[in-house]
């Protein structure tokens, strides 16, 4: 027996959540299905397959107030930004929730990124299982799948007149109550089948790739417009700035791209990554060999965006396929 | 405020600043909570973020010592936009500071050898903290030789400390500039050059390098022709830093991240990273 919760009652426990917590989930915006706070029930998108970008903005955020600076009487006191409500983000695809397991890696060590911890403390994840698979997604490849559960706090999975309910936190246990749900003797959908890419021993290719004229090649037609990382549920480059406006500073820290010239180019000009093959290889090399070897899985979770967004075409599934062929260097 | 995260730094003041040279000068700074100015420890080669608030924060090395309990002390070349705003600043101006972050300079293994200190210009810098504590623990150690090189004079760091550290003992100071002025009798040597012509031994010695890119390139070669190994050149790299902490994946090379695995490695460690910085 599963746990079943009907439509109807599926969307008023959304508009109940809405009273007193942050609810986000895909709206429409502009002809793009994004996550965005919605105020009712009406704007949340139920067919989509996965939204334009992922969910990372609500862990972390495209721009972000690290803290404010004041000047009184000649003294300078750091004031933090606003503790915000919680949230519960609704319709998470399982490729994205896995995504916020993978940033937990680097900003939860020790010493933990204390604002990617206060989202993630104060945000509850409610993912929605595929039903079909998206044609660039490669989940299953990378360690995930169309009902991967990882980092969720709940799982609800599509049937007949309402969807099959996986209770799987605390957190998901104190959002929703017992009341709405009912049981149902029905049996979890078949997954859809993903497109496999040769992701099995990727690491160490990846090593022997690394001098090879390949990134060089590859690079040549990047345009550097940064959309791959952005689009990413894992990328989590950051960069800090002050800006200051009616005499008041704010550090923020904000997205950034390795893909970006000058990413690494420090004061007085030095930069050790100047030409795009080589900043081209460091993306690739950290998600497929860097990050595997600081923290053990892969740095992608084959949701397929970057793949779907790429003006030029530069497609990871490729890239994999490509270093698996390379033979080890003369 | 106390804040638990380590993106918020502590508030500090510029005590003094003294310029080292034209474009160079010293900072001291003092962190303003007696307690953790109390408990700020760091060793030789760590290095610390300062904030000039409203523009940034950079990384810079530590030049200080800290079992001498006096103030943070960096070196400062006005070179980009936080730079430029920290040589605006006045003594007395509240500056912040995060850290200390990175490795440090393997000086227990130093102990009873002799070492070759090579600095070129504000790369210098780092290296003073491995001078201090030499001198301040002579016994320890072999002997001493420091070659301290800039593009001319008036760019050498720390000029008034030389005569102290040439009149220590088993010390020698060898200072060399790429352009010589009307007043310089000394060497006029690329610092790569300087190093073949001292014939640096290396037996029982180890060589700790900072520079520019290109200087640390050439050394290397003269150094390993001398027959110096990997394991006897330390070196410390810089990168582009925006955390210190291995979070916003700035001065990665390879798998290493400069502000957490170094900026200390040896020319060993180097060896082995993949990307070549």
């Amino acid at each position: 027996m599963s746990q079943f919760i009907s439509k109807q009652h599926l969307l008023s426990w959304l508009g109940q959540l809405m009273e007193n917590r942050h609810l986000v989930a895909p709206a429409r915006v502009d002809g793009l299905i994004l996550f965005k706070e919605v105020g009712r029930v009406e704007d949340i998108v139920f067919d989509y397959e996965n939204t334009t970008l992922s969910p990372k903005e609500w862990f972390f955020p495209k721009t972000e107030t690290l803290f404010y600076v004041e000047r009184k009487d000649g003294k300078v006191e750091l004031l933090p930004p606003e503790i915000e409500k919680e949230t519960v983000i609704f319709g998470i695809r399982p490729c994205d929730a896995r995504g916020i397991t993978i940033l937990d890696l680097p900003y939860l060590a020790d010493p933990a990124d204390t604002f990617y911890r206060q989202h993630r403390e104060k945000t509850a994840m409610v993912g929605l299982s595929c039903l079909t698979a998206c044609p660039e997604c490669f989940c299953e490849s990378m360690g995930s799948g169309p009902q991967d559960t990882a980092g969720l706090d709940i799982m609800l999975t599509e049937v007949k007149d309402g969807y099959l309910v996986e209770i799987l936190t605390e957190k998901g246990k104190s959002l929703l109550s017992e009341g709405l749900l009912s049981t149902a003797d029905l049996p979890k959908p078949k997954a859809p089948k993903t497109a496999a890419v040769p992701s099995e021993g990727v690491v160490q290719k990846m090593r022997q790739a690394f001098d090879s004229a390949y990134w060089s090649r590859v690079a040549d037609r990047c345009i550097h417009c940064n959309v791959c990382a952005y689009v990413c549920p894992t990328c989590y480059c950051f960069d800090v700035r002050d800006y200051t406006d009616k005499g008041r500073t704010e550090r923020v820290r904000s997205w950034e791209s390795c893909q970006s010239p000058g990413f690494t180019k420090i004061a007085g000009g030095h930069d050790p990554r100047a030409n795009k093959g080589a900043r081209m290889r460091q993306r690739f090399g950290h998600k497929l060999l860097y990050f595997p070897e600081q923290f053990g899985p892969l740095h992608c979770v084959g949701c397929g965006r970057c793949v779907r967004s790429c003006p030029v075409n530069i497609d990871i599934r490729e890239i994999i396929e490509d270093v698996q062929k390379m033979g080890a260097p003369k | 405020m106390k804040s638990d995260s380590p993106f918020v730094p502590y508030l500090a003041t510029l005590q003094d600043s003294i310029d080292l040279t034209p474009d160079v000068r010293l900072f001291r700074i003092e962190i303003d909570d007696p307690e953790v100015r109390a408990n700020f420890d760091y060793s030789p080669g760590q290095f610390i973020f300062v904030s000039a608030f409203g523009t940034g924060e950079s990384p810079f090395g530590l030049t200080s010592v800290a079992y001498r309990k006096g103030p943070l002390e960096v070196a400062v070349r006005k070179v980009g936009t936080v730079t430029g705003s920290l040589h605006e600043l006045e003594p007395g101006a509240a500056v912040g500071v995060r850290g200390p972050f990175g490795n440090h300079f393997p000086l227990d293994e130093f102990k009873g050898k002799n070492v070759h200190i090579i600095g070129g210009g504000i790369g210098f810098a780092p290296l003073r903290p491995v001078i201090l504590t030499i001198l301040d623990h002579r016994a320890d150690y072999g002997e001493l030789l420091i070659i301290n090189g800039a593009r001319t004079p008036q760019d050498l760091v720390f000029a008034s400390e030389f005569d102290t550290w040439a009149g220590s003992p088993k010390t020698k100071l060898e200072l060399t500039v790429d352009a010589g002025d009307k007043s310089w009798t000394g060497r006029v040597a690329l610092i790569p050059s300087v190093v073949k012509e001292l014939n640096l031994s290396p037996d029982n010695a180890v060589a700790v390098i900072c520079g520019p890119p290109i200087m640390i390139h050439f050394t290397l070669i003269e150094l390993k022709k001398l027959g110096f190994g990997d394991n006897q050149i330390v070196t410390t790299l810089e990168g582009k830093m925006k955390c210190g902490l291995g979070k916003c994946a700035r001065c990665n090379v390879g798998e290493k991240y400069i502000c957490k695995d170094g900026p200390v490695f040896t020319l060993e460690q180097i060896s082995k990273l993949l990307e070549q910085f």
